[in-house]
């Protein structure tokens, strides 16, 4: 089951580095901008990655507390970053 | 190829160019493949760093000790005096302190407690205390009651399974061809026997019992009082002369035994070998649900021991396995590089924390390739997290900020109270008489320091990740680390919901859809 997980966290990690990129085609941010939003996209994946196992091990408590203390930290910086600090690039054609 | 095939593939290479051409898509392509190759980058290092982390580092100041540190007489462990009739004789003294100054009570005895250790009653009414969970202890202490290793786990030597006959070492010395492969099929043997970690140190005397001590009771002497009834007896007074009536008819006299003159050889290595404890068994300590682990674990510590030893005798070199005699476990669990000691006085082996029981056998091979003490930075998260000594039960455990020499717990300033440590060496020291004497009133052996400890993590990837950098995070983070563990619902004691999922963990054994580590490991089979 855990190598389940890995594979399914290796698809996240790598649609997680696909939507990065499509974010830098569409805004512009600052390099504290982009630290962040990367930052924050590890840590909403760690969180999923770290509670998935702990559901696993059947310690759900662990789950739950991983997604509140990573995960939605994670997801704030992603989205404070792009409201802060996102400029839309404007198409030349 | 056929014709729709090739119409295809040409459609897709014009897709692909038409992309290439269009510079936003391009842009995109690229920054897609530079992030897939930092993440399979990143993630590749940080399991090539976790797992170097894992292996520790070979720690070269360990053992740190005083300038008289010697070995420690056997007599003189806890368990050897709270079995041995004589030494209640021998030394009142120490029964009248630990009684005065812990239990108000200065006829205090040790002694006459045994013959009815773990025969109380069932409550059905208290959860780990049913008589389902009596029976399943019971259950796991049935293999050792039925042989010598009821007394073997209590120390006494040359037992059953641990025997020091050598008669059958076989005259033809087989010879590997290198130190590496010798230790590399010594270390096969007993991860085929049941062994998590195997490791081989050299023999170090000051972790050796030395005199070693038999209480000379008897398998014999204890049914003999069983079957009298003496276990289920409360009243102490007939207890006691229950004790002396069978010390006489079986004629018990408790012996010093010398390495030099009683030992059968010279021993030159002592391979130390690692059996886990079953994570959600444990988790349900104090109670005697958490007592099958334990019971479960003696058998498994004899009969592999007694596996490897037999294995060296067939090689032609002479071998005694045992349990918790002839040596310090903790100390010859360091010296072969398998883990830390904790501030609960336990051997803490990564991955597994204390969850696990250690065996020896001591012999005079010695082409092997041996291995060293190491570090993982466990001992140095102990002086940051006291969560052990918060479960104790008995304010056993010591919580001092640092590790040191002597114990310096409650009344170590009262003469001769620290009979029972063996001081010298730099660690943490617990009250072992407080521990057993707790044992003995709650009527099972505990295990909360364990079930609690930060390091006993069951075998999933983020308990590996918190190892991994475990030595290179800073203090504050160490505590913050032991905080957080109980807060993300691990080690909790005293817990009836841990015996209620412990009762679940049957479930799905018809199939089991991970043959990784099913004992010992969490959650249902
Ligand atoms: S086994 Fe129980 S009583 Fe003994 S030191 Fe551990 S927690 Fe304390
Ligand atoms: S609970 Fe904490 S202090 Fe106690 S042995 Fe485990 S890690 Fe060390």
């Amino acid at each position: 089951m855990q190598l389940l997980q890995w594979f399914l966290m290796g698809i996240m990690f790598t649609l997680g580095s696909i939507g990065v990129a499509y974010l830098s085609t569409k805004v512009k941010m600052p390099w504290y901008g982009w630290s962040t939003v990367i930052i924050g996209s590890i840590l909403v994946l760690f969180g999923i990655g770290w509670s998935g196992a702990s559901f696993l091990e059947g310690v759900a408590q662990s789950g739950a507390m991983a997604l509140m203390l990573m995960s939605m930290p994670g997801v704030l910086m992603v989205v404070l970053a792009y409201r802060y600090f996102a400029t839309q690039i404007v198409s030349k054609s | 190829m056929t014709t729709k095939n090739i119409s295809q593939n040409e459609t897709a290479n014009e897709q692909l160019e038409a992309d290439l051409d269009n510079p936003e898509r391009r842009t995109l392509l690229k920054r897609a493949a530079i992030g897939g190759g930092a993440v399979l980058a990143a993630g590749m290092g940080s399991y090539a760093a976790g797992k170097s982390s894992v292996q520790g580092v070979p720690d070269l100041s360990w053992p740190v000790v005083t300038d008289d540190f010697k070995s420690f007489p056997q007599r003189n462990t806890v368990l050897s005096y709270a079995i041995s009739p004589q030494q209640m004789m021998r030394h009142p003294e120490r029964n009248e302190q630990f009684g005065r100054l812990n239990k108000n009570n200065p006829n205090y005895n040790f002694q006459v407690q045994v013959p009815g250790y773990e025969f109380k009653p069932w409550d059905n009414s208290r959860p780990g205390f049913t008589q389902l969970d009596h029976a399943l202890q019971h259950s796991s202490w049935f293999p050792p009651f039925s042989t010598e290793l009821r007394l073997a786990g209590l120390g006494t030597p040359n037992s059953r399974f641990y025997s020091w006959d050598q008669s059958d070492v076989e005259l033809e010395q087989y010879q590997f061809g290198s130190e590496k492969e010798a230790s590399d099929a010594i270390r096969a043997a007993a991860k085929l026997y049941g062994a998590v970690r195997c490791g081989i140190a050299r023999r170090d005397k000051r972790f050796d019992y030395d005199p070693i001590y038999d209480a000379g009771i008897t398998t014999e002497m204890m049914n003999s009082l069983e079957s009298q009834g003496v276990h289920k007896l409360r009243d102490y007074k007939q207890v006691a002369g229950a004790m002396q009536e069978a010390m006489k008819e079986f004629k018990v006299q408790d012996r010093e035994l010398t390495w030099e003159h009683d030992f059968p050889f010279v021993p030159k290595s002592v391979i130390v070998l690692a059996v886990p404890m079953d994570y959600d068994n444990l988790a349900t300590a104090p109670s005697r649900t958490s007592g099958a682990t334990v019971g479960d674990g003696y058998t498994k510590m004899a009969t592999l021991a007694s596996s490897i030893a037999k294995f060296i005798k067939n090689l032609g070199f002479q071998a005694v396995a045992c349990g918790n005699d002839l040596g310090s476990s903790v100390a010859y669990g360091i010296a072969a590089g398998l883990g830390e000691g904790g501030r609960n006085n336990q051997l803490l082996v990564p991955g597994y924390g204390p969850r696990v029981r250690i065996c020896k056998v001591y012999t005079d091979f010695e082409f092997v390739e041996y291995d060293q003490a190491h570090t993982w930075g466990m001992t140095e998260f102990c002086k940051s997290c006291k969560k052990c000594g918060e479960a104790c039960p008995s304010q056993a455990i010591d919580m001092s900020d640092d590790t040191h020499f002597y114990y310096d717990g409650e009344h170590s300033d009262q003469p001769g109270y620290a009979w029972g440590n063996h001081e010298g060496i730099k660690k943490f020291h617990t009250d072992a008489k407080k521990c057993f004497d707790y044992w003995l009133e709650s009527d099972n052996d505990c295990g909360a320091c364990a079930a609690a400890c930060t390091f006993n993590e069951p075998d999933y990837w983020h308990h590996w990740f918190i190892m991994a950098i475990n030595p290179y995070t800073p203090k504050f983070i160490h505590s913050l680390m032991a905080e957080l563990h109980p807060a993300f619902g691990y080690g909790s004691t005293e817990d009836p919901a841990k015996v209620k999922k412990f009762w679940k963990t049957g479930e799905g054994m018809r199939v089991n859809e991970t043959n990784r580590h099913a004992f010992g490991a969490v959650g249902k089979a």
